[in-house]
């Protein structure tokens, strides 16, 4: 993550914020050992009580990026992306890997089973070890034979996938007849008006000049309110996940009674 | 030539002109053409993920072997990544052949005491940046400038509790938000990219767009 | 202090300002434990009244729950998630529990144990976990087909074939309705490749940050329901009569976005006010 710009320390402001990091981390055991935890859930020293201790530290550490970044945050994304990554590679083995290559060709239950498995998964399992060969620079173009099966499938199941979704079925609801009361009709012009000209705005085979540019600029209008209702579920959303950070530092680890 | 680029072109038309027409044929042949290459695609997409890991753990190692800025932190994503690694394949009591990693395992452990709160912090950070930018940045200095403002204000306003407590009609007018200009200019998108995804779909087919083939010889 | 730096300070400052308020308003408002009335919006109550028919029409039905999220979308989507399942154990229906994020399978399933527990259902009896299978769009078609045939076994490693659990289901034809809760593009691709094709009853779950996105599939009746965010958590909460973690964080989710909007607002006032008195100036 990169960080805001901020204006270059003096060195003793940098020991001075050493200082502050290294009060903090102390402050932080601290805590851990004087907090009073109930007497009938975890113990602090079993592994989920340690487990709520390195969670919390990890996600003090995470928010010590907004004062600046600094050499604890390093260490704690690092371990993020690399536990994500292990977790990935392991899951991969035993949800992907595993029950579709090993068990059905090593641990068949019956011969017959193995010769399916043989007949239906030998040329998937080439085309995949060909997927690997995407590593070398001398093999890479290998891999191709494994892509394009995959990129032609995906191309040529797509349009009609495509046509019927997310256009013919879309369609339909715009221009519908103009029934029901005053705000029915009133919100299906709105929705021909405006699906009309954000689509006009994207044609750039034609000048948007006269009445071209009214319409395009009609559309940019409805284009703004839709980034601006964007914007505001957006804000919602990152302020719900900081509200379950909160939630989680004062229930979970101060086990204060929220 | 012929090896590199001549055949995968082949393949992509050949394997993408099926894909399309089984699709307008009701037949149990077609049917089972697509069980068959779904299958295949669950397969495939296994081994991908030794391609992201090996890309990843690269990178790292360049940092280091080139001493890069900040290099000694790449150490804790081998870190992390050996310990997930080690306790995945002892996986209590089962071991690497048996089922997935079960609760209370260290597996399990490290992922709900390190990984979770790691992601779920770091995206929270962005509600910081985000209030932050906000008042720095978010003027109605026109009308196209002003109409986003008022209509993020209306449906902050709106979606939470409390405007509901002042008045029905803040929900109701950022339901009407959503429901009519926003669902209009959504629309108005999805139907653009949906063009775009056909005619990029037509380009590949063709064999006109070929970035996919990216590097490795010719 | 040069001149730049003396403006970057300044900004700094304000940021960090803006910071100190932020965090402030959502510790404070949660230490005080404030309650606030959740009204469910319509989109929230589709969902609600969609399961509660499947529950009275056809008693035991199965029902579809894929949670396409990782931990970077936890504090949304987890709730929703737990309020769903909640209601699906209540009315004795059968969850079968996807995701289509690999990241997101550990906490698939601590949430899924948790909540049988909860309300005494067994693996293989009253919900199955069919966790993960790379594909994307691909799988969806091959669960259309065959879904023991994409999933012979399930998380646990126990064969799906023969499991009460989905005793008459053998696609995703055979499932009467399908919530997708997700953090990316899948609601689209459950549309797609699977609404669209099967002909099942699909609602979304999704963070806040896609929910416009998907106004278009609700009037186009591709989606019967939408729970946005932990808004729609807390409605759905609300709605089983169960309130939890969306409920407890609506009052401190109120008051910041007041925060942020009286932020947004005086900083706009400040630049009127600048405005006129240039113009009485000049």
């Amino acid at each position: 993550m990169a960080a805001p710009i901020q204006p270059e320390r003096t060195p003793a402001q940098r020991v001075a914020e050493t200082a502050v990091l290294i009060a903090c981390a102390l402050g932080f055991l601290a805590a851990c050992i004087a907090i009073p935890w109930p007497k009938d859930g975890p113990s602090k020293l079993s592994m989920e009580g340690i487990g709520v201790f390195v969670a919390a530290g990890l996600t003090l550490i995470m928010y010590s990026f907004l004062y600046r970044d600094n050499p604890l945050f390093k260490v704690a994304e690092n371990l993020y992306v690399g536990v994500s990554l292990g977790y990935g590679a392991m899951m991969t083995w035993y949800l992907s890997l595993k029950p579709e290559v090993v068990d059905p060709l090593v641990f068949a239950p019956t011969g017959e089973a193995r010769v399916d498995a043989l007949l239906h998964r030998t040329v998937p399992i080439l085309l995949g070890f060909l997927l690997l060969t995407r590593l070398s620079r001398k093999h890479g173009w290998l891999s191709r034979y494994a892509y394009t099966i995959m990129i032609g499938w995906g191309a040529g199941i797509g349009i009609p996938i495509v046509v019927h979704t997310y256009i013919l079925k879309q369609l339909g609801p715009s221009v519908q007849p103009l029934t029901g009361n005053v705000w029915d009709i009133l919100g299906g012009v709105v929705i021909l008006v405006g699906t009309v000209s954000v689509l006009f705005y994207f044609f750039f085979s034609v000048e948007h000049k006269g009445a071209g540019g009214a319409v395009s600029r009609v559309g940019i209008w409805f284009l703004m309110v839709s980034f601006g209702a964007s914007f505001g579920y957006t804000v919602m959303g990152r302020v719900s996940l900081l509200i379950g950070r909160v939630v989680f530092l004062l229930r979970d680890w101060l086990q204060l009674n929220l | 030539m012929f090896y590199k680029r001549t055949i995968p072109l082949i393949i992509v038309f050949v394997t993408g002109l099926l894909a399309f027409v089984h699709e307008f044929v009701p037949h149990p042949i077609s049917a089972a053409f697509r069980e068959e290459m779904t299958t295949w695609f669950r397969i495939i997409g296994g081994f991908g993920m030794f391609i992201g890991v090996y890309s990843l753990l690269h990178m790292h190692t360049m940092r280091v072997r080139r001493q890069q800025a900040g290099w000694g932190y790449s150490a804790f994503v081998f870190l992390g990544a050996a310990a997930m690694i080690v306790a995945g394949i002892v996986n209590e009591p089962h071991g690497p052949l048996g089922p997935a990693p079960e609760d209370g395992t260290m597996f399990d452990w490290f992922y709900m005491n390190v990984q979770v709160p790691c992601g779920a912090t770091i995206f929270s950070l962005l509600a910081f940046f985000m209030a932050s930018a906000a008042f720095r940045t978010f003027r109605a200095r026109n009308i196209e400038a002003a109409l986003l403002l008022v209509a993020a204000v209306i449906v902050m306003f709106g979606r939470v509790p409390l405007s509901a407590m002042i008045s029905d009609a803040f929900p109701r007018a950022a339901d009407v938000l959503l429901e009519c200009p926003n669902l209009a200019a959504k629309r108005g998108i999805l139907l653009g990219v949906s063009l775009g995804a056909i005619s990029q779909s037509l380009r590949i087919l063709f064999g006109i767009e070929r970035t996919y083939m990216g590097g490795g010889g010719d | 202090m040069s001149a730049p730096d003396a403006s970057l300070r300044k900004a700094l400052l304000a940021r960090r300002v803006v910071y100190l308020l932020l965090a402030a308003a959502i510790i404070v408002t949660a230490l005080a434990k404030i309650k606030m009335k959740v009204v469910p919006s319509p989109l929230s109550r589709q969902v609600y009244d969609r399961i509660e028919k499947l529950a009275k029409d056809k008693p035991g039905a199965p029902i579809l729950l894929s949670f396409d999220y990782d931990p970077s979308a936890k504090e949304e989507l987890y709730p929703m998630s737990q309020a769903l399942l909640r209601h699906a154990f209540r009315r004795n229906l059968r969850p079968i529990v996807m995701t289509f994020w690999l990241n997101g399978v550990g906490l698939c399933k601590e949430l899924l144990e948790r909540t049988a527990k909860e309300a005494g259902k067994e693996s293989g009896t009253g919900f199955v976990f069919l966790a993960y299978k790379p594909g994307g769009s691909n799988l969806l078609l091959n669960m259309g087909e065959s879904l023991k045939g994409a999933f012979d076994k399930d998380f646990y490693g126990k064969p799906t074939e023969g499991m009460p659990a989905l005793a008459g289901v053998a696609s995703l034809r055979d499932i009467p309705v399908v919530v997708g809760i997700a953090a990316g593009s899948s609601t689209e691709m459950w549309i797609a490749y699977g609404r669209d094709r099967f002909g099942f009853d699909l609602a979304a779950g999704c963070t806040a940050v896609i929910a416009p996105d998907l106004y278009p599939f609700l009037q186009s009746d591709q989606l019967f329901g939408l729970l946005g965010g932990l808004r729609g958590a807390a409605d759905y909460e609300v709605l089983i009569g169960k309130p939890d973690s969306g409920v407890g964080g609506m009052p401190a989710q109120s008051v910041a976005h007041f925060l942020i909007i009286g932020l947004i607002l005086v900083a706009n006032a400040h630049v009127f006010l600048r405005w006129l008195k240039r113009r009485r100036e000049a």
